[in-house]
């Protein structure tokens, strides 16, 4: 076999090569440098550069150097290297505004109308001349890493902007609940007894909701929901809502029309999660069909109302009203177990009591229940009620 | 067929370095190469002998690398002996002009014998 085509064979060979390392799933700067090692390696050259392109700052960055010393490269300028025929190899001698200490051969890289950097290279070992053939052969390889270069850069540009994204979802999610706070604040403002009840009915919804197993997704959703679900009360009266004395008939359907009015208003915002605005209506359902206000029944009913509903009695029993005295947490849960299957969902009370019981035990990370109780509380007397209620309504469920 | 995973041995005989490539020579694994003989640089070594009997196959990263060895022996006037080549890597050599700036012996104790003698 002749030298010649000895040497077209390794010349073919090292594009394999080429090709292997472009395509690779080695990191950006590992691949780089093994399709520098592909080029020195061809053409032997003793000394080499690959330089990228950076559109912001307009200078060229070394991405690998052999040979070369940084100040060599710093008297490469973009804006002279970007006449020269696109991933058309230039001969130094050729054009001596190029001059580079010990350089031979440059290559600007291009991909259509961009320019993406400049490939350089020193003599070879055999201190022989760059030849037509190797010319030839340095344009296929540079326009291969010029694509190289190009789909690097564009990949960091989509990582810069959906990494911008997603600062910018966090920020508006950071606004979204702080709107939905500043709206829970307003509606509790108007009711001096009801002070923080929406932000509780929020974190005892989704503490109930995680422990059930909701993705985090839904779980926000329904600490939304519980966060809005008594918006309604911002048009009803202050007498009204502060009224010590029993609801008048026509009273009590005043107040009633909250839910509505706080579905009314969650209906116009445009929520992420799904369910948020039925939550906020119905949580005054009761699973016998005695709740308003469309006196839905049982399966009519979903898990998210459920949630609501029982976290919302909860807390109203556990806190101070006008026209009682907030009630301790036995009798609170005694007075739910009571008007289970009629009013609370089972499986719910049963989840409730799991929660609270795990948070006085120290099982959860960050208690959302037990940091809100009656602080004279006798954890240990509510853990044995917890207990007894857990064991009997884990019996009534239907196993898994 | 799996790669071999390329490694490197070393040993040092008199004043000289015997390095031993195991494994195809063809991506960045075999940087170890060059650091193997870059150690022994370092501690004052001129003399490097490379022993291919387990690398019968290189690409054109692998010829990159042995390129930089040379260069770094050529910085200091040291000198490469290659031995134990096969017929692949010596024509590959050869065909490039390697084989120029190398000393190539058919076996390492011919180099190392070479080596101490100070002539061919």
């Amino acid at each position: 076999m002749s030298t010649e085509l000895k040497k077209a064979l390794y010349n073919i060979s090292a594009l394999a090569d080429l090709g292997q390392e472009i395509t690779s799933e080695n990191a950006f700067h590992e691949k780089i440098q093994a399709v520098f090692y592909v080029i020195t390696g061809t053409f032997l050259a003793n000394k080499g550069a690959i330089l990228s392109y950076d559109r912001s700052s307009k200078k060229l960055d070394t991405l690998t150097k052999k040979g070369f010393t940084s100040t060599d490269l710093e008297q490469l300028a973009p804006e002279e290297l970007m006449p020269l025929s696109k991933n058309e190899p230039c001969l130094i001698k050729d054009a001596p505004f190029l001059a580079v200490v010990g350089a031979e051969v440059l290559v600007p890289l291009w991909v259509r109308d961009q320019f993406i950097g400049a490939l350089l290279l020193g003599g070879k070992l055999t201190a022989g001349p760059y030849t037509p053939e190797d010319l030839e052969l340095l344009k296929i390889i540079a326009t291969q890493i010029a694509i190289t270069l190009n789909h690097h850069s564009l990949f960091m540009d989509l990582s810069d902007k959906l990494e911008e994204n997603q600062r910018l979802y966090e920020e508006m999610r950071r606004i979204y609940h702080g709107t939905l706070q500043a709206f829970a604040a307003a509606i509790d403002a108007k009711d001096a007894y009801t002070q923080n009840h929406s932000h509780r009915v929020a974190k005892y919804s989704a503490a109930i909701a995680r422990e059930l197993g909701w993705n985090d997704h839904d779980i926000e959703g329904i600490y939304v929901a519980g966060y809005l679900h008594d918006v309604g009360k911002l048009a009803i009266s202050n007498d009204l809502l502060n009224k010590v004395a029993p609801f008048t008939p026509e009273e009590r359907a005043e107040i009633r029309k909250h839910s509505t009015l706080s579905h009314n208003i969650a209906v116009k915002i445009n929520f992420p999660w799904k369910n948020v605005e039925d939550m906020v209506w119905h949580h005054h359902e009761r699973l016998d069909g005695q709740g308003y206000p469309d006196a839905l029944v049982r399966e009519g009913i979903s898990d998210g109302v459920r949630i609501i509903t029982l976290a919302d009695s909860f807390d109203a029993m556990t806190s101070q009203r006008p026209y009682r005295k907030k009630m301790d947490v036995q009798t609170a849960l005694a007075e739910l177990r009571k008007c289970l299957d009629s009013q609370f969902d089972n499986k719910i009370m049963l989840v409730l009591c799991r929660v609270l019981d795990k948070e006085i035990k120290g099982e959860l990370p960050e208690p959302e229940i037990l940091p809100n109780l009656d602080k004279n509380s006798d954890l240990s007397i509510i853990s044995s009620l917890l207990e007894g209620i857990i064991v009997e309504l884990s019996a009534t469920q239907s196993p898994a | 067929m799996k790669p071999v995973q390329f490694s490197v041995a070393s040993k040092l005989v008199g004043d000289a370095a015997v390095i031993y490539p195991k494994g195809y020579l063809n991506n960045l694994s075999g940087e170890s190469l060059v650091n193997e003989c870059g150690i022994y640089i370092g501690r004052g070594i001129t003399k490097i002998v490379v022993n291919f009997s387990e690398t019968d196959l290189i690409n054109s990263i692998g010829i990159s690398l042995i390129l930089q060895i040379m260069e770094d022996l050529r910085n200091i006037k040291g000198t490469i002996c290659c031995t134990n080549m096969s017929k692949f890597l010596h024509d590959t050599f050869e065909m490039l002009g390697l084989i120029q700036h190398m000393i190539v012996f058919p076996s390492e104790s011919d180099a190392i014998k070479y080596l101490k003698a100070g002539t061919p």
